[in-house]
């Protein structure tokens, strides 16, 4: 048996690089953490999402904190702001969308301000003026002393009353009588009654580092200034300000202001490192299909009480893009988002020296392609995923161990089980039957049916091929391995005089169609031209129809085997998540033995979506269906009469291969087989199949181990009695604890390790 | 890498034996070495043929846990 070359070092300090740009363009795709709707469009940018899921669990404290970030002076915004969000509510598109300016009002009101005003907060170094009054001056005031600046204000009103009644006229008493108290609250100094003229200006620019003014103030003082109102800055005479227009524009105008402020008072160019500022468009995708139409809750004049604009919050569907979370296992047990999880394998393959973490989300995608059909722009986190493998492989950093025992049973089907012939009478063919590697393992009957329905029924000849595609290699990255199994399928396929395949696995079809020139049909195409054979039958029950991850994107092939399904009188049921959003029954991608925990929970997203019997049209599916207790046939299984029943153990599927290679090559090519028998007697305990299939231990491991036996007749002798004897076969030890009986041996238990063990001396 | 150097020690007490040389397993020295790295350990030796035995708990735990570790170095 061949061997496969473990790594050799963990020393390996080197990366082949991945193009960064390309990376960024596919996590780009991901949407997840574009902003919702509503925030993109408030210039201030208000976590309007948080803002209103606070207020809907009745936390306005919360939210008020969330709107105070966007507002020093929450009465005065909410009393005047447009409500851009408001237009952008996806709801709009269903119904009414959410009221967020009068939830906005009602938390202004009903929110506990949490603290103080900033009185105990270390100030910075430079200070600020503040000249005139007017809605913008007020706001620039509050978001100086937020970013904690000494901020002093000049104007001509006499007190904090007279201020505030010029600055925002509207509010009714109440929100005028908190607005004052909060004014007064806040570390802002003012100085009132003052003549603010060019003098003032000139002795005001000596005694403060940064000046502001209302738009007001710098007409007077400079009428034919020119004012830049996306920086709200006066260059020429250094002083921030400029015009605003109603209360939201003032409050934009505010925080530009103070970001100006900023700058300047790091003596930097007030026009860099901005980020992004005003309203900005959101790519986010928002599923709308379950959102619930309802009316807005009715709002009295006097605005929402609490419990209204708390019931008004609780409208809002929280707008996420989570397509793929929802669909794919994978993804959901991870739970990052792919845009998250593709960035941290990219890194994951850029660790020159280090642990790999990731290596192990990286080898658990099914590389079914399901996030690709499922997101609204194509993620492909199958892509992602293989690059890494590929680009782990190419270094040497990849670890065998996930992949080896795949990788090893695929070199099995290309080796020892291997079958290529023409049919009797023809040295070449016009088709070629490759049922795959699964369908070997798991229902060897129904190839033997299937070729020899195909043998009767086609013109010119049905040649044969059992093995392996070569998609294990593709899908553990190793490229060149899967080369070597074109190669391999490539001569034979000459030999045979290059016929049309006829493939019974949309895996192996694609693999197939994927390298050299071979035409490539799938058997139900050849089924449904040629008619249901004899013994053909349905399901007695409705079933679900799986479709396969090798079929994605593929409509033909999906169409034919529902074609098929209901010339075989199946009764079909609807299931979530089908045809080309169809999931991975968790064998893809080689989940099942990089990490059994994600593909088993792949199995069970699969099975939730019906509680009938699965029909599946590939082998890896069916047998992963069974193995998890459902009732699951391959299509092949019913066009054939047959049944493969309870799904074989690791080393069955293996027998199972070789068993249908020798008994077709008898019957058919009339050929004496290389069988290897066994001259001793080998009996397993029910504890010991379990314990070998669930550690991936084959009967075949266990003989090479008892054949050294018998050999070297090395083995510990246990408390109990039992004999424990060890064998390194290719890149693992096995231990085998047996018991002597008959002349032969009963196997107890077996286990096994990759680390060599040796015998240390001094 | 960080491990015990002694991480796996066990008193046989004379429970199991070679079958091959009919003789107790002492505590005796042994190395695991996988890509690269030794680390030296305390198995089950035989104390004539030098059958270094790993039980089946240590397999399963420790060395397969380290082995994990090493795979994504």
């Amino acid at each position: 048996m061949s061997q496969i070359q473990e790594r050799g070092s963990t020393h390996v300090y080197k990366v082949n690089k991945i193009s960064k740009e390309e990376m960024e363009s596919m996590v780009a795709r991901c949407v997840y953490e574009e902003p919702p709707f509503c925030c993109a469009a408030c210039p201030l940018k208000l976590d309007v999402r948080g803002f209103l899921e606070a207020a809907a669990s009745g936390n306005f404290k919360k939210a008020l904190q969330l709107y105070e970030k966007i507002a020093p002076f929450p009465l005065i915004l909410s009393a005047g702001c447009e409500a851009p969000c408001e237009t952008k509510c996806r709801l709009n598109e269903v119904g009414e969308g959410v009221l967020i300016s009068e939830v906005e009002r009602a938390v202004a009101r009903f929110g506990e301000q949490s603290r103080l005003g900033g009185v105990f907060r270390s100030k910075k170094r430079k200070s600020t003026a503040v000249l005139g009054s007017g809605l913008f001056a007020l706001m620039l005031a509050g978001e100086l002393e937020k970013k904690a600046y000494p901020v002093t204000v000049f104007c001509t009103q006499d007190s904090h009353e007279s201020y505030l009644r010029e600055c925002a006229p509207f509010l009714d008493d109440e929100a005028f009588a908190a607005e004052l108290k909060r004014l007064r609250g806040k570390d802002i100094q003012f100085e009132f009654n003052c003549c603010i003229d060019a003098a003032f200006y000139e002795d005001k620019k000596a005694s403060f580092d940064v000046l502001c003014a209302s738009d007001d103030v710098r007409y007077e003082l400079f009428p034919c200034a020119k004012t830049d109102v996306g920086l709200m800055f006066c260059e020429a005479q250094e002083l921030v300000s400029g015009k605003t227009n109603g209360v939201l524009d003032s409050a934009f105008g505010a925080k530009k202001a103070a970001l100006t402020v900023d700058r300047l008072a790091q003596g930097l160019d007030p026009r860099n490192t901005r980020g992004q500022e005003g309203p900005v468009d959101s790519r986010l995708y928002t599923d709308l299909s379950e959102a619930e139409v309802l009316k807005r809750v009715p709002c009295p004049e006097a605005g929402y009480s609490r419990e209204q604009a708390a019931e008004e919050a609780g409208r809002c569907i929280s707008c996420h893009c989570e397509e793929c979370l929802k669909s794919c296992a994978y993804l959901k047990h991870y739970k990052k988002h792919p845009g998250l999880l593709a960035r941290e394998i990219y890194n994951n393959t850029q660790i020159i020296m280090g642990d790999h973490q990731l290596n192990k989300p990286m080898n658990a995608c099914s590389l079914c392609g399901q996030c690709t059909a499922v997101c609204p722009n194509g993620f492909d986190m199958a892509r992602v995923c293989l690059m890494a493998r590929r680009n782990m492989v190419s270094t040497d950093k990849m670890p065998l161990a996930p992949h080896e025992f795949a990788l090893m049973d695929m070199l099995f089907s290309n080796g020892e089980a291997f079958l290529s012939r023409p049919q009797p009478g023809y040295e070449q063919c016009r088709y070629v039957f490759f049922p795959g590697c699964q369908a070997a393992a798991i229902a060897p009957e129904t190839v033997k049916a299937a070729y020899s329905d195909l043998c009767s029924r086609m013109e010119g000849g049905v040649a044969l091929i059992l093995g392996c595609c070569g998609s294990i290699a593709g899908w553990a990255g190793r490229t060149q391995m899967a080369e070597q199994m074109h190669e391999l399928l490539d001569n034979e396929l000459a030999r045979l005089g290059d016929p049309v395949i006829i493939a019974a696995c949309p895996s192996c079809a694609r693999e197939l169609s994927s390298f050299g020139e071979h035409e490539v049909r799938g058997i139900w195409d050849i089924l449904l031209e040629l008619g249901l054979p004899e013994g053909a039958h349905a399901l007695e029950r409705p079933a679900a129809l799986h479709d396969a991850c090798g079929a994605r994107g593929n409509e033909k092939t999906q169409q034919a085997i529902r074609t098929l399904a209901r010339k075989l009188g199946c009764e079909l049921v609807d299931t979530l998540y089908s045809g080309d959003r169809s999931p991975c029954c968790g064998y893809g991608g080689l989940t099942a033995y990089a990490n059994r925990e994600v593909a088993s929970e792949m199995t069970e997203k699969c099975l939730e979506r019906s509680d009938a019997p699965y029909i599946s049209y590939c082998m890896a599916c069916r047998d992963r269906f069974a193995r998890q207790g459902r009732e699951s046939r391959h299509i092949l299984e019913l066009c054939y009469g047959t049944d493969a029943g309870s799904p074989p153990d690791i080393s069955e599927k293996r027998k199972n291969r070789l068993s249908l290679k020798n008994e077709l090559l008898q019957e058919i090519w009339l050929e004496e087989p290389m069988e290897n028998k066994l001259d001793y007697p080998l009996v397993f305990t029910d504890e010991a199949r379990t314990m070998m299939d669930d550690r991936m231990i084959l009967v075949e491991d266990v003989i090479s181990v008892m054949d050294e036996f018998r050999t070297c007749g090395e083995a510990i002798e246990d408390e109990d009695g039992l004999l424990v004897a060890r064998r390194r076969v290719g890149n693992a030890t096995f231990w085998v604890k047996f018991s002597m009986a008959d002349g032969g041996y009963v196997i107890h238990r077996a286990w096994s390790h990759r680390m060599k063990v040796v015998k240390r001396e001094g | 890498m960080a491990i015990e150097k002694n991480y796996y020690t066990i008193d046989p007490q004379g429970k199991l034996r070679c079958f091959k040389c009919n003789v107790p397993l002492i505590k005796g020295k042994a190395k695991f070495m996988y890509l690269d790295n030794g680390f030296p350990v305390e198995l089950p030796v035989c104390p004539a043929c030098g059958f270094v035995y790993v039980p089946e708990e240590l397999a399963l735990g420790k060395v397969a846990s380290v082995e994990r570790a090493l795979e994504d170095k």
